[in-house]
């Protein structure tokens, strides 16, 4: 009862700010709307993504909004049908390493000692090793890089700076009163944990989902483009993958190579921008600062 | 903070040009000095063939990855035999050759007068030599001659006589025109043939390798070349591409008049953008889909003629290859290239190439019915198929889901693998596929592409690498016939066994071939001539073809 | 001192995990060099030259896990980094000297560029809250950071090289050129070099300026910088000596950290420019399959990120007193 009443709070004061911030706004907007698109790619699809039917080279028409690839396939349909692969990444991504990372940071935090000596040994060590070669040298070994295991490699590599920094805020909370008086009480360590020390840190952790959904976007259509992905998958990142074999850019079909990037470009400032929003809800002095009307001396 | 500032700036700046000279002298610099071959105002020839590296500066010609750089170029062979005109052979190190003792024992006359870049002369010895070192060394013998020589000797003062442990004519064009004659005087004193990466090759070609860093090869001309009328290039170029991209802009804008590449919509990209630039693609090899004849259902020779008319090649050439890959026939000699080994009958066996209602009706008569999705299913089963391709050739995986395309529409369920290149050869080689589409290497006539596929003796169990004839075919009728003509010189029993293994391809349909394979060959005839062309197809243009581009080279004259 | 050689102990921990999960990864899939050179060699191999090859290179050892693994970090630690398939078996660190000098100019030269006028940048945009640079600078570089490195550069690449042609396509320099000490050479190298640069940069400055800004804002809400402005002290003077340099503190092992991920970006970068680095070989080497060559990348770039971080951490000391008495 107390968890729901803790979170319920928070979410009235997100929503509040969220219709106070502008920044925060667009971000949602264009989340709820990918996720639209996401869920019922059908409905804003006007033709079969994978159709070879079409004049390859096309340029722009009404009927194919963004022109059509070399293999005559439409542009338009293939960034809408691609959503759904770079959404569902981002999101899966983004909501497993925030678990790991709250798991570890915290009870790293709470534990002390050994337990947090060891974790936060571990979580660096993690940390300081280069992601994106790590991922490379990963998917290399991997027979088929199934969408599962893009995930796999993704949270594998991806959860050890969340933790840092919620070991870090966790620490700063942990000898408050509350939770000493919590623990005199004799509360378990998983209830002060994660009824008591998880909810001051809800826009910390939001904030961390938001970065590690942008980051498992940018990396996984990074892979995708260079070929490490699946190449038979429907997603932006493979769009590129074959814009760029096929020469799109110097061939006069460009838009096959920019709309996707586009449209990861358009997911990631949306995340981008919710992200600085509860970035300012954690510390306050970074919201932006209404300017004062100078007093001018007559 | 301000010092701290102007102290990172002016340290960036010093970092700057610090990295520049780091990037100069890191083994890369040398003095630029003026072209060294006839100190000539001619403009060097730049080639456009990318490889995906820097270039590792090796040039063992045993060695398959590096003898595109040496041989033809710099290391020369007996003869040579042009793939695209009939199997024809030039006489080249050697002046004559003849067959004798039933096509037992060959004998070649060594042509006096070649001299190697060092001025020593070329002879028998060393012809002698190279074919006893591929002999000691099994790791050189990249093209199994010794699974068929059991000799090698120098007779007389220009003379060596090759015995054979069984006839096997066909041998002669790797024995003849594909192993490249090293000295003897510079070779066996080398300690590991095998593992030398050769840095400075030395040979009796018409051109010498004179420079070589990371990001170019140089080749200059041999002042002293056995052949006086040829070399007239003096200076060539071959920079270091690491993707297709690049390459294609570097040819496309001039800067090169000769390449090798794969150029998505070639009219628009590269004719259209400068006079005189052009391209031909000659055929010459089958790329075809390899059913596992060990694995249901591709053992049943109904389900693979279904394939074979099921597929509509145009429309997979055109949108796979953008057209630049003529579609082949199921009797799988390649045309125009081997037009005169066809054989009308078998072609008219086959009938139209692409007949879908044939192969639904081949289906149905085999017990195959159409079940509620729209595939065929037998005994419960639905027809599914997965192909293998290597992931790595961008166009070869979009042929392939053209082709998947094809399939489910007269209703088998085929889907495409696009496999990782080294786990796809070890796939294709073991048997562990059920279809792979693949290309054997092939040679200068029909022969060689159709030994490959159905010598059983090429083949292995599922589970070992096989070295072709990865579909596992094995039928002693067709291994006799195999046989019968590696050991005549007889044109008319060679075309009647074609025939009649056209016949096998048509009825019992062992491979499916799909699109022929082409030399990827761009030119600009503004600024060279005597590149080969329809109608003078002299030479395979492809800059990774051996011997081959050495030969083209010999032959191109600027343009003043 | 006790802080530096915490830190060094932490570093070879760090570089033992990376040597270790090098070892493993291959192991858990693995691919038998012999077989990555029959690809590169299109298939042209017969098997009796292939197993010659094997044995000559001294593939297919039966040697127990353990042994195997005391052998690898011995090799490693020694430079015998083994030899690469998709380079006729050259050896690696040959390979390597090939692409890095390359590497060390694009990458080195556009993250301390990114640094400096990264953090003063934000330095500046925080000391004036709600100015003009304030409320543009945030929004917008928040949206640049959410494009993909790479397609960055493909939108370099259409606009300024093949719309506009003001910048070569590709590559470190032009291809037939013999490298030399010549003044035009280097003009030559640094024009090829702009784009590249440029792509890294308009990226990677970004989180540097909203990093500063952010940890500015939080000094600047500081007690002793009231004092200093009550004080009267110029404000340029308060803003670089006394805000600035606190507020740059966290940037500097934060910069250690992003030395990872500009390699990253640079890796797509180098990729879609064809420039001749470690990151495009890294690439190469996957696509190749060549898992000598790229595990030897891989760990090059590990080192050379701890690299970064040590020395970061020496800085830290330094510059920060409290680092050095604390625990």
């Amino acid at each position: 009862m107390k968890v729901l009443g803790a979170l319920g709070r928070v979410a009235r004061r997100a929503i509040n700010f969220l219709r106070r911030d502008k920044k925060a706004a667009v971000g949602a907007v264009i989340i709820f709307a990918l996720a639209l698109v996401a869920a019922f790619p059908s409905w804003f699809m006007p033709h079969d993504p994978t159709a070879e039917i079409y004049t390859p080279g096309a340029g722009l028409s009404l009927n194919h909004l963004l022109g059509t690839t070399s293999f005559g396939q439409d542009v338009f349909s293939q960034v809408i049908a691609g959503t759904r692969e770079s959404f569902l990444i981002a999101m899966i991504v983004g909501a497993l390493t925030t678990v790991i990372s709250v798991v570890i940071g915290l009870s790293a935090a709470y534990s002390g000692g050994l337990v947090d000596d060891g974790l936060s040994l571990l979580t660096d060590v993690v940390l300081v090793i280069p992601t994106f070669p790590l991922i490379i040298v990963i998917t290399a070994y991997v027979k088929n890089a199934s969408f599962w295991m893009l995930i796999f490699v993704l949270v594998f590599t991806g959860w050890s700076y969340g933790a840092r920094q919620l070991r870090v805020q966790a620490l700063s909370l942990r000898n408050r009163d509350y939770l000493l008086a919590a623990r005199a009480r004799g509360e378990s360590g998983f209830y002060v944990v994660f009824v008591e020390l998880l909810p001051p840190m809800t826009s910390l952790i939001v904030a961390n989902f938001l970065s590690s959904a942008l980051y498992a976007v940018l990396a996984a259509s990074g892979l995708q483009f260079v070929g490490l992905g699946n190449i038979n998958d429907q997603s932006w990142g493979t769009m590129l993958y074959w814009a760029q074999n096929n020469e799109a850019l110097a061939t006069g079909l460009p838009l096959w190579a920019l709309a996707p990037g586009v449209a990861i470009a358009i997911l990631g400032s949306g995340l981008a921008l919710l992200n600085y929003a509860f970035d300012e809800i954690a510390n306050p002095a970074l919201r932006p600062v209404r300017a004062r009307r100078k007093v001018v001396a007559a | 903070m301000r010092g701290t500032l102007r102290a990172g700036l002016v340290g960036s700046a010093l970092a700057l040009v610090a990295s520049t000279f780091v990037m100069i002298s890191s083994g890369t610099v040398v003095l630029a000095t003026s072209s060294a071959a006839g100190a000539s105002t001619q403009a060097p020839l730049n080639l456009a063939n990318e490889q995906g590296l820097l270039w590792p500066c090796t040039f063992n010609p045993f060695n398959p990855s590096d003898a595109a750089y040496s041989v033809g170029v710099t290391y020369e062979t007996l003869d040579f035999v042009d793939a695209l005109n009939n199997a024809k052979v030039t006489p080249w190190l050697a002046s004559s050759y003849a067959w004798s003792n039933s096509n037992k024992t060959l004998t070649f006359t060594i042509r006096s007068g070649v001299k190697w870049t060092d001025g020593t002369p070329l002879t028998a010895a060393d012809v002698a030599y190279t074919f006893n070192l591929i002999k000691k060394n099994a790791a050189l013998d990249v093209n199994a001659v010794w699974t068929v020589l059991s000799s090698v000797k120098q007779s007389g003062a220009n003379k060596v006589v090759f015995t054979f442990k069984t006839a096997a004519v066909p041998f002669f064009y790797y024995v003849a025109g594909q192993t490249p004659i090293v000295p003897e005087h510079i070779w066996s004193k080398i300690k590991n043939p095998v593992t030398d990466p050769v840095k400075n090759p030395l040979g009796s070609g018409g051109y010498i390798m004179s420079k070589c860093t990371s990001e170019n090869i140089q080749w200059t001309a041999n002042p002293h070349y056995w052949q006086p009328g040829l070399g007239a290039v003096k200076v060539v170029n071959m920079p270091a591409f690491l993707s297709n991209n690049t390459c294609n802009e570097y040819l496309a804008t001039g800067k090169s008049a000769w390449g090798s590449q794969f150029i998505p919509n070639i009219k628009s990209y590269y004719v259209a953008k400068k006079p005189g630039n052009s391209y031909w693609f000659a055929p010459v090899a089958n790329v075809v889909l390899f059913p596992n004849l060990k694995v249901a259902p591709l053992n049943d020779v109904a389900v693979r003629k279904a394939i074979s008319y099921g597929i509509n090649r145009a429309q997979v050439s055109k949108i796979g290859e953008y057209g630049y890959e003529p579609p082949a026939t199921q009797t799988g000699i390649v045309t125009p290239t081997f037009s005169s080994w066809s054989s009308s009958v078998a072609s008219t066996a086959a009938g139209t190439s692409y007949n879908p209602s044939k192969a639904k009706s081949i289906l149905t008569a085999d017990g195959y019915k159409m079940d509620s999705s729209g595939y065929f299913a037998k005994g419960g089963k639905e027809l599914a198929l997965t192909i293998i391709t290597n992931g790595g050739y961008s166009d070869w995986v979009a042929a392939m889901q053209v082709v998947s395309q094809e399939l489910k529409r007269v209703g088998i369920k085929a889907s495409v693998d696009g496999v990782a290149a080294t786990n796809f050869y070890s796939d294709v080689y073991a048997g562990k596929f059920q279809l792979a589409y693949n290309a054997e290497a092939g040679g200068p006539a029909p022969f060689y592409e159709m030994r490959q596929w159905l010598y059983s003796k090429n083949s292995a169990p599922i589970g070992t690498a096989a070295s072709s004839n990865w579909e596992r075919f094995s039928s002693p009728a067709v291994d006799a016939l195999l046989n019968q003509y590696t050991a005549t010189t007889s044109s008319a029993t060679q075309h009647s066994i074609i025939n009649q293994l056209q016949m096998v391809m048509v009825n019992q349909v062992p491979v499916i071939p799909l699109l022929e394979e082409v030399d990827w060959f761009q030119y600009n005839s503004k600024q060279y001539t005597g590149f080969p062309g329809p109608g003078n197809e002299y030479a395979q243009p492809g800059l990774y073809n051996i011997p081959d581009w050495g030969v083209v080279l010999l032959h191109l004259k600027p343009v003043k | 001192m006790r802080f530096l050689v915490r830190r060094l102990g932490f570093l070879l921990v760090a570089l033992w995990a990376a040597l270790t999960v090098n070892f493993f990864i291959p192991r858990l899939m693995p691919g038998n060099p012999a077989e990555a050179m029959m690809a590169t060699f299109r298939g042209h191999v017969n098997p009796a030259a292939m197993h010659a090859l094997e044995v000559a290179f001294g593939v297919n050892t039966h040697e127990s896990l353990p042994r195997q693994y005391i052998a690898y970090v011995g090799n490693t630690l020694t430079g015998h980094l083994g030899n690469s398939t998709s380079y006729s078996l050259l050896p690696v660190s040959t390979v390597i000297m090939k692409a890095l000098p390359w590497s060390l100019g694009l990458v080195g030269i556009t993250t301390i560029l990114g640094f400096v006028l990264g953090t003063t940048i934000g330095a500046i945009s925080a000391w004036r809250r709600g100015g003009a640079l304030d409320s543009v600078l945030p929004p917008v570089f928040i949206v640049i950071s959410a494009f993909p490195y790479f397609w960055i550069g493909l939108l370099a690449v259409w606009l300024f090289a093949l719309t506009l042609n003001w910048f070569p396509l590709q590559f470190g320099y032009t291809e037939t050129t013999v490298p030399a000490l010549t003044w035009g050479f280097v003009g030559d190298v640094l024009d090829h070099a702009v784009l590249p640069a440029m792509t890294i940069l308009i990226t990677a400055i970004g989180g540097w300026i909203l990093t500063m800004r952010n940890n500015m804002i939080t000094v600047v809400a500081e007690d002793y910088v009231k004092m200093a402005r009550a004080k009267g002290l110029k404000p340029r003077r308060i803003l670089w000596q006394y805000a600035g340099r606190n507020a740059l503190l966290p940037n500097l092992t934060g910069f250690a950290i992003s030395l990872g991920f500009v390699i990253s970006g640079a890796i797509l970068v180098e990729y879609v420019f064809n420039y001749p680095g470690v990151g495009f070989m890294l690439l190469q080497s996957v696509q190749d399959q060549d898992y000598p060559l790229m595990q030897s990348l891989f760990l090059l770039i590990t080192v050379a990120v701890l690299m970064a971080i040590f020395l970061s951490d020496i800085a830290t000391a330094i510059l920060d007193p409290r680092t050095r008495s604390s625990s």
